[in-house]
């Protein structure tokens, strides 16, 4: 039987490949592991480790000169890390790419390390016009196509930003 | 030591078909100035150690191509994690030249104040990229060019070179105008559309 878990992380693969994404940077965060592991053997996918977020950054804007579109897992501690990488590549180029993101830091992290992190990223993200769709029910996991799409209007980056109710499979 | 234009230029006279993205500093400013090309080039500046990344990009996506990789040594030392990343991709069309001149080029060549300690070929084998090569002489890159940068298969260059010691200014081209030329040369040689395309 599968856990409720990895049906989630299941399903999100599936969006991800419904979006024609397939390859897929991350850099784990306990609540995108299972996910980031489903990518790995998943053979829809190229899964790349990188050695820290910016580097997904970099790969996934170079992805844009082909056909293979991509997504970058991380945590949200890790996607902040990402700001100068985002307005200098993202933005000075106008470079569509697409993150995938869990919300630490948000009420019902349990991790007080997370928090201090979480307090400012929804306000930081709003601060440089990324826009984003935050995910608190496995039913909104249809809009990850919309906001892949979106980013390739918008010609920068754009967000799903994941609750731990969803990613653990109890929402 | 090589001069940094010197070794450029005969990177030029051997360059056909690859795709160049280059890094902040010496070298956007040297490859403009001796080719002023607005096509081939992507003049990725000041990204801050991303330009392999970004390259590997281009170059997983694009295998028909092949790819050189610019960085300086002052975006190196930033990120040398990046070569685990490479490693793990082991991009066939991949050539990640690293320009170390042992400063900062484009912070008016400040010096990087541990590269004397550094060995970046030895730091490439390390993280197990075979074909690391590091070039302190012109004549010794001209013959192991076809080696080193040409035969297929990921590779790391080091291109010891002496300071430029003045200020190289970059392609003349806003963002989004670097964006559309390179990305329209891409569609050209690869017959893939790249803009207008929704998923």
């Amino acid at each position: 039987m599968v856990s409720a878990r990895r049906d989630i992380s299941n399903r999100i693969a599936d969006e991800l490949s419904e979006c024609g994404i397939g390859l897929v940077a991350s850099l784990p965060d306990d609540w995108v592991a299972d996910l980031i592991k489903v990518v790995e053997a998943d053979d829809r996918f190229i899964h790349v480790p990188v050695n820290r977020e910016e580097s997904a950054v970099g790969l996934c804007s170079g992805t844009f000169f082909s056909k293979t579109y991509s997504a970058a897992v991380m945590g949200a501690s890790g996607m902040l890390t990402c700001i100068y990488a985002i307005t200098k590549i993202s933005y000075t180029y106008e470079i569509p790419m697409f993150f995938l993101v869990s919300m630490r830091g948000a009420i019902g992290d349990t991790a007080k390390y997370q928090v201090s992190n979480g307090i400012y990223f929804l306000d930081i993200l709003d601060t440089i016009d990324l826009p984003y769709k935050i995910i608190e029910s496995s039913d909104q996991l249809l809009e990850i196509p919309r906001v892949h799409r979106h980013s390739k209007v918008y010609s920068r980056p754009s967000a799903i930003i994941l609750s731990r109710e969803v990613l653990q499979g109890e929402a | 030591m090589m001069q940094l234009r010197d070794a450029f230029e005969y990177m030029v006279s051997r360059w056909t078909d690859q795709l160049v993205v280059t890094s902040a500093g010496h070298s956007s400013g040297t490859w403009w100035d001796l080719t002023h090309d607005r096509d081939r080039v992507f003049y990725l500046t000041a990204s801050m150690s991303l330009s392999s990344m970004f390259a590997s990009g281009i170059a997983v996506g694009n295998p028909g191509v092949n790819v050189w990789a610019m960085s300086g040594d002052g975006a190196f030392v930033m990120n040398p994690g990046m070569l685990f990343v490479e490693r793990r991709m082991n991009l066939p069309n991949l050539t990640h030249f690293l320009i170390s001149n042992r400063c900062y080029g484009s912070t008016e060549e400040v010096d990087i104040s541990f590269s004397d300690h550094a060995d970046y070929a030895a730091l490439a084998k390390a993280a197990g990229i075979e074909r690391s090569y590091d070039f302190h002489e012109l004549d010794d890159f001209r013959d192991r060019f076809d080696e080193a940068v040409l035969a297929q298969g990921h590779s790391f260059v080091v291109l010891n070179v002496d300071r430029v010691g003045k200020d190289v200014r970059t392609a003349t081209m806003d963002g989004p105008e670097v964006k559309f030329r390179f990305g329209r040369h891409v569609e050209d040689i690869t017959g893939q559309q790249i803009f207008n395309v929704l998923p």
